[in-house]
């Protein structure tokens, strides 16, 4: 089943290795996504703080307006362009009001957008499109004995403000993947807590402690690694996992994956498709213990 | 009453945030303290949303614009999904950051949005090194030392390639995106 895949600019830059392992996965399942031609920004969380919800939305409402021509649904991994995308969406087809409105700004660029298309997780695509069964018989090195914690991360449950393919609180989804790879997920009750998101620059210490309970929270659970769908999630747990070390004085080294990089692991991808020279803590060792 | 003590009650602040987008939500709240045990920032927080919202229902105007409640909002949607009157808190929050912005308020989560924007709306897409370099310019020097205590952080991130040094191409439409803005935003002030 084809898609229309939406990457927005995390994974142009510091969500890169999600994108190339992405391409190794959607190739390995027949997954069929295409790129939006000449897609845009959709404000990621920030941008509604000073244009408003509707400026912004507007703006995302674009995508959708380039993608409805090819007719497939709209394929999103960054957790924040999915929130904009999937929300706009939403509130297209609940609110006619809201739909017209949308209409008009995107009529100010010869647009229109008729609110045909489905706007989808690639968690939930790969478990309710592919299916488990079919990611199971891909697998061609199980990755028997790897103790993984998923981290779903909070935005990429919840972006329709209610209950949406899988639990708002204690997601599952990822950790069927991970199973269906051969490894096995571990308790992780902080599956939905938030990282801290974007606060790095605006206050770092919020980041130190969300982010730090999380990454607690793994160790706890005696994880090898933790997997993500989400950008932001992997910046704050890989990139300042050394950082919280410093501060909070721990002693953490838990390789971050994104969830696609895993699949390409368990799929024998080979490693230079897989990205793993973007990631910050090292899973070399962790990854050698699988046979 | 000392005039240090005279309650700050004002009427009219409620009304007028019960105008801005989103804003219908402000005096829906019925206190019961689901989202102030929910947020994890609550412990940062001044007063956390529970009480924030009283305080808009209770036009405590100069307390409600001095909180940093709406700065340590991480936009979770962790308060909303559970709050049980329905309100969409954090887009509520993302409102009331807008009013302040409207107002003039300085405050860095701000300047951070006005920079991503300014890095969308300048070629279609964001430009993560560029804006953060905006970031810390347009901070001024009192920034410099925040910026260095990062500065292993940073150099993690280029020795990953996690930090490219040029920009994204510019998307072929962003002529559509500038004009589907200024329609946008028109249309919201208008406020139909």
């Amino acid at each position: 089943m084809p898609y229309s895949f939406y990457p927005g600019c995390s994974m142009e830059a510091t969500g890169k290795a999600y994108h190339v392992s992405f391409e190794c996965v959607n190739k390995a399942l027949d997954l069929e996504a295409h790129e939006i031609p000449d897609w845009n920004c959709c404000g990621a969380t920030v941008v509604a703080n000073i244009t408003g919800d509707f400026p912004q939305l507007a703006v995302a409402s674009r995508n959708l307006a380039l993608a409805e021509p090819a007719g497939h649904d709209v394929l999103i991994g960054c957790s924040s362009c999915f929130v904009n995308l999937a929300w706009a969406n939403e509130k297209f087809k609940t609110d006619p009001k809201f739909a017209a409105k949308i209409n008009e700004a995107l009529s100010a660029a010869g647009l229109k957008y008729n609110g045909t298309l489905r706007v989808r997780q690639l968690i939930d695509v790969l478990v309710n499109d592919v299916g488990l069964e079919k990611i199971k018989a891909r697998v061609v090195k199980p990755l028997t004995g790897l103790k993984v914690a998923c981290y779903t991360g909070c935005q990429t449950v919840r972006a329709l403000r209610r209950p949406d393919f899988d639990d708002v609180e204690y997601p599952q989804m990822l950790d069927k993947i991970v199973e269906a790879l051969g490894a096995t997920p571990v308790p992780f009750p902080m599956a939905a807590r938030c990282c801290g998101g974007s606060q790095q620059f605006t206050n770092v210490q919020l980041i130190y402690e969300l982010t730090g309970s999380v990454l607690e929270c793994a160790a706890q659970a005696g994880a090898d690694l933790m997997v993500t769908p989400c950008p932001m999630c992997h910046m704050n747990t890989d990139v300042y996992q050394r950082k919280i070390n410093k501060v909070l004085g721990r002693n953490y080294d838990i390789p971050v994956l994104f969830i696609t990089q895993l699949m390409g692991v368990a799929f024998d991808c080979k490693p230079k498709e897989l990205g793993f020279e973007y990631n910050i803590v090292s899973p070399s060792k962790v990854l050698a213990k699988i046979k | 009453m000392s005039a240090e003590n005279k309650p700050s009650y004002d009427p009219s602040f409620t009304r007028e945030l019960r105008k801005i987008e989103g804003g219908e939500y402000a005096t829906q709240c019925m206190q019961c303290g689901l989202c102030a045990v929910t947020c994890p920032a609550r412990k940062m927080m001044d007063y956390p949303p529970r009480q924030l919202f009283k305080m808009i229902q209770a036009g405590e105007k100069d307390a409600v614009l001095k909180a940093n409640t709406p700065w340590l909002c991480t936009s979770c949607y962790h308060c909303t999904v559970r709050c049980p009157r329905g309100i969409p808190i954090v887009d509520f929050m993302h409102a009331l950051k807008n009013y302040h912005y409207a107002k003039g308020t300085k405050a860095p989560i701000l300047l951070l949005s006005k920079v991503f924007f300014d890095s969308m709306m300048k070629r279609g897409k964001v430009f993560e090194l560029g804006m953060t370099n905006g970031y810390f310019m347009k901070q001024g020097p009192g920034s410099i030392p925040e910026a260095m205590k990062q500065q292993d952080v940073g150099l993690e991130m280029i020795k990953h390639k996690r930090l490219p040094f040029f920009p994204p191409k510019k998307v072929k439409g962003l002529g559509q995106v500038k004009k589907i803005y200024d329609k946008a935003k028109a249309l919201a002030k208008e406020g139909h």
